[in-house]
């Protein structure tokens, strides 16, 4: 059973410089893909145990596989077409297109439930496994096949759900999906959230919706506010949106209460574009702020994106801090010992 | 015996450059160098005032030596005594250790400058700008900036739309000189707010940003008619977030011009599939030296004391300390000046063990020169290290929707190093390099930024170059 404010992670857990290297290393065709399979397991093992020892109740393999966002999905989605797959750095985009309608039954998956399989194997803790939402990944794709706006969206939403079915039925119980260029967007959050919701479409697992101002190179790509997100996010089949809180200010929080949002929120107390280390006392107070707008059992506690861009000792002492202040919060909350 | 000669467009089109070269080859075979482990470069400086004779020798790690020839002035030379010269015990007054180029004490003679340009200005009789290429500086280009103050409005008239405009629209200067750019550009920016009619000159703050607090104020009267928009801040325009941190993410424009190619700079080799360093080492001729000893009064060994006095107190103090030479502060510049004018370096280069330990900047190692320095043959290039630290920390600065805009001399191409001379050169009392822009490029994509260079189109035929950073993806 889960404790009273449950702590997670996004999804991206710190990419050390070296392992970036050679990252970009089998991009130039240095290093063999089985090569770099085998690096990214023993770094996925890494990452959990450093999660577990942070005491992050709920963890993930730290998308370490991934090379952004993007394009782990885009090159193995069937019909995406990436002419050039060689790369000078292995965070660069690939320049993706499709040139005819994606396949509705493809024979083919993105082999996203191994990836959990791996995980699942490797802690006794529960596994969020998150992958970007359809929304997103149209973004990154030049268009020369739909004629309707949106319908790339959905087409990619219908093979998220495919794949999202092979997740539930390898065991995946709390599925996240990442929308990041949607704030971007906000004209397309209809559009987006219908797409959500093709997404899970009959999946039996929990679901969580990020929606943050991006975090490419730890910087955010929107600036604004979450008004854009509501009230549409309310149509969205989802338990729980995952919005980023600790470097924007908590000035959103009052979105919670004006639209009536009786799910779960997953809140944001870490900034993850900066390496400065929050106090406990300063992510309890963020909590305690929170718990002005929604109740303890509606809150699950995280940083506000992936931590991928921090150093390893800033991710790891941020996730500790993280962990101290909930704890406090519980404490007051359950009568119990404070740490 | 490998022979680099760089400047292939002046050989094309000199023939003193063309003649050279027999009796550069001539001089160099009669010499006692053993050929076969000796290089021979020729350059064509095109700076009259420089750091170097037309001939001098630089040890290669401890077996090789490479003979440096400037073919506009070996015309007019004795070829073979220079070399028999170049290749001797050099001699002179050394003003400091070997160091690497970013820490030679030519760099603390350039912040002299900037410190203390209205006593310089006042010795020679003329404003700094007028030493620049078309006598004023680029930035003061009323064209130029009525082009991007039309982009920004472009741009805060979509975020208005949705809602997204800060309240306060940043706009930083870097480097304000006299604060003639800023003057421009905020009485260009008055005209087109008003014809535009959303009255963002209200929300404007405008900060001027300068390491020297004379410059600042000189900057500040410039743009008095401006001032409740404007605030001057001292800011080391290499490590701009120390000061400048409260604006992370908020700039909407950077504006720097002509300062990158004014900051500290190494420079690196490859040679023979091997990285070096180049170390230099500041120094008086011992003519020099006895010249500005006697015109000054002084003995020779109080020159270089004297020096380093005057590079840490300036020349209105020094004038004080020691008025029995310098009687008022304008014959103390006359001191400043006439070792300027005389200052030399002299170079080495010193093996690197590798590039990973290398510290580019202190945040950035010399990892990501890999594909720059070491990729195709022989080479010699900046590093640009005070440019690049200034990029790098100016680019967090920046709104989403921000640009940094820079005039500067830029190479856009690392081929470029083949076949020019890049600095150092003396501009007035300031240092001149130009900027490695492909370095640039490369680490600002690094962090997310695409780095694009355009001709200064507002002045044809310039060598000043427009780098524009953006946010990509």
């Amino acid at each position: 059973m889960e404790p009273l404010l449950p702590t997670t992670v996004v999804g991206s857990y710190s990419v050390p410089e070296w392992l970036e290297r050679l990252k970009t290393e089998y991009y130039q065709r240095r290093i063999s893909a089985q090569h770099l399979a085998d690096i990214h397991e023993v770094a996925i093992k890494a990452a959990v145990k450093d999660q577990e020892l942070a005491g992050i109740d709920i963890v993930s393999d730290g998308e370490l596989r991934r090379d952004n966002d993007v394009d782990y999905f885009l090159a193995r989605i069937p019909g995406v077409h990436i002419p050039q797959r060689a790369k000078t750095d292995y965070f660069d985009y690939y320049d993706a297109e499709v040139t005819r309608p994606l396949p509705d039954s493809p024979d083919t998956t993105l082999e996203l439930a191994n990836d959990f399989k791996f995980t699942r194997q490797l802690t006794q803790r529960p596994v969020k496994f998150s992958f970007t939402g359809p929304f997103s990944l149209s973004r990154r794709v030049r268009d020369g096949a739909y004629e309707r706006p949106g319908d790339l969206v959905r087409a990619l939403a219908r093979r998220l759900n495919a794949e999202a079915r092979a997740l539930a039925a390898a065991g995946a119980d709390f599925l996240q999906i990442d929308e990041p260029f949607l704030a971007g967007y906000p004209e397309h959050v209809e559009l987006a959230v219908e797409a959500v919701n093709i997404v899970t479409e009959n999946i039996d697992a929990t679901w969580a919706l990020h929606v943050c101002y991006g975090n490419r190179y730890a910087r955010p790509s929107w600036e604004g506010h979450y008004d854009f997100l509501f009230p549409a996010v309310k149509a969205a089949r989802v338990d729980q949106v995952v919005l980023e809180f600790a470097r924007k200010g908590l000035d959103d929080l009052r979105l919670i209460r004006q639209h009536g949002w009786d799910k779960w929120l997953g809140f944001g107390v870490i900034d993850v574009k900066t390496t400065q280390v929050e106090t406990p006392e300063l992510v309890a107070e963020r909590i305690r702020r929170a718990l002005e707008y929604l109740p303890a059992d509606r809150l699950m506690i995280n940083p506000d994106c992936g931590l991928r861009h921090l150093p390893p000792e800033v991710a790891r002492r941020k996730l500790r801090a993280m962990v101290a202040g909930v704890a406090a919060v519980r404490a007051e909350l359950t009568g119990g010992d404070k740490p | 015996m490998d022979v680099d000669l760089r400047p292939v467009k002046k050989l094309r089109e000199s023939a003193a450059a063309r003649s050279a070269l027999g009796p550069i080859i001539e001089a160099v075979c009669a010499s006692p160098a053993d050929l076969a482990r000796l290089r021979v470069v020729c350059d064509w400086i095109q700076y009259k005032q420089n750091f170097r004779e037309p001939v001098v020798a630089r040890p290669i790690g401890t077996t090789d030596t490479e003979i440096a020839f400037d073919l506009r002035r070996c015309a007019d030379i004795d070829v073979e005594a220079s070399v028999k010269r170049a290749l001797e015990d050099p001699g002179g007054v050394a003003l400091e250790p070997w160091v690497p180029g970013r820490d030679s004490c030519i760099w603390r003679f350039n912040a002299l400058y900037w410190q203390a340009l209205s006593e310089w200005e006042q010795a020679t009789g003329r404003q700094y700008e007028q030493s620049l290429p078309g006598g004023e500086s680029d930035a003061r280009n009323t064209e130029a900036a009525q082009e991007l103050i039309l982009e920004l409005f472009r741009i805060w008239d979509e975020l208005d739309a949705r809602r997204a405009l800060p309240d306060e629209l940043y706009i930083l200067e870097l480097g304000v000189g006299n604060g003639n750019q800023a003057r421009t550009w905020l009485d260009e920016f008055v005209q087109l707010d008003r014809r535009h009619g959303r009255d963002y000159y209200r929300r404007l703050r405008y900060l001027m940003g300068d390491y020297s607090p004379h410059v600042l104020e000189r900057a500040r009267q410039a743009v008095a008619h401006h001032a409740e928009r404007i605030s001057a801040l001292v800011v080391d325009a290499t490590r701009p977030s120390i000061t400048l941190g409260f604006l992370a993410g908020k700039a909407f424009l950077v504006y720097i011009s002509n300062v990158y190619d004014n900051l500290p700079t190494d420079e690196l080799a490859c040679i023979h599939g091997r990285t070096y360093q180049v170390q230099t080492q500041a120094f008086l001729t011992d003519d020099d030296a006895d010249l500005i000893a006697g015109q000054f009064g002084l003995d020779r060994p109080a020159v270089p004391k004297l020096i380093d006095r005057l590079l840490r107190i300036g020349p209105g103090l020094l004038s004080e300390s020691a008025p029995s030479q310098f009687p008022d502060p304008g014959q103390a510049v006359g001191f400043w000046r006439a070792v300027w004018d005389a200052l030399r370096l002299r170079e080495r280069y010193v093996p690197l063990e590798g590039l990973d330990s290398y510290q580019l900047t202190p945040d950035l190692t010399g990892e990501i020169l890999h594909s720059l320095i070491e990729a195709d043959g022989d080479v010699r290039m900046h590093v640009s290290n005070g440019a690049l630290s200034s990029l790098t920390g100016t680019l967090p600065l920046l709104h989403p929707f921000g640009r940094v805009q820079c005039h500067d001399l830029f190479l856009t191409g690392s081929q470029q190093y083949r076949t020019g001379f890049y600095g150092p050169g003396k501009y007035d009392g300031s240092v001149v390099n130009w900027v490695n822009g492909p370095l640039l490029q490369l680490v600002a994509s690094r962090r997310g930024f695409g780095v694009q260079f355009a001709p200064f189109r507002q002045r044809p035929g310039s060598n000043i170059t427009t780098l524009t950073a953006q946010a990509r993806d």
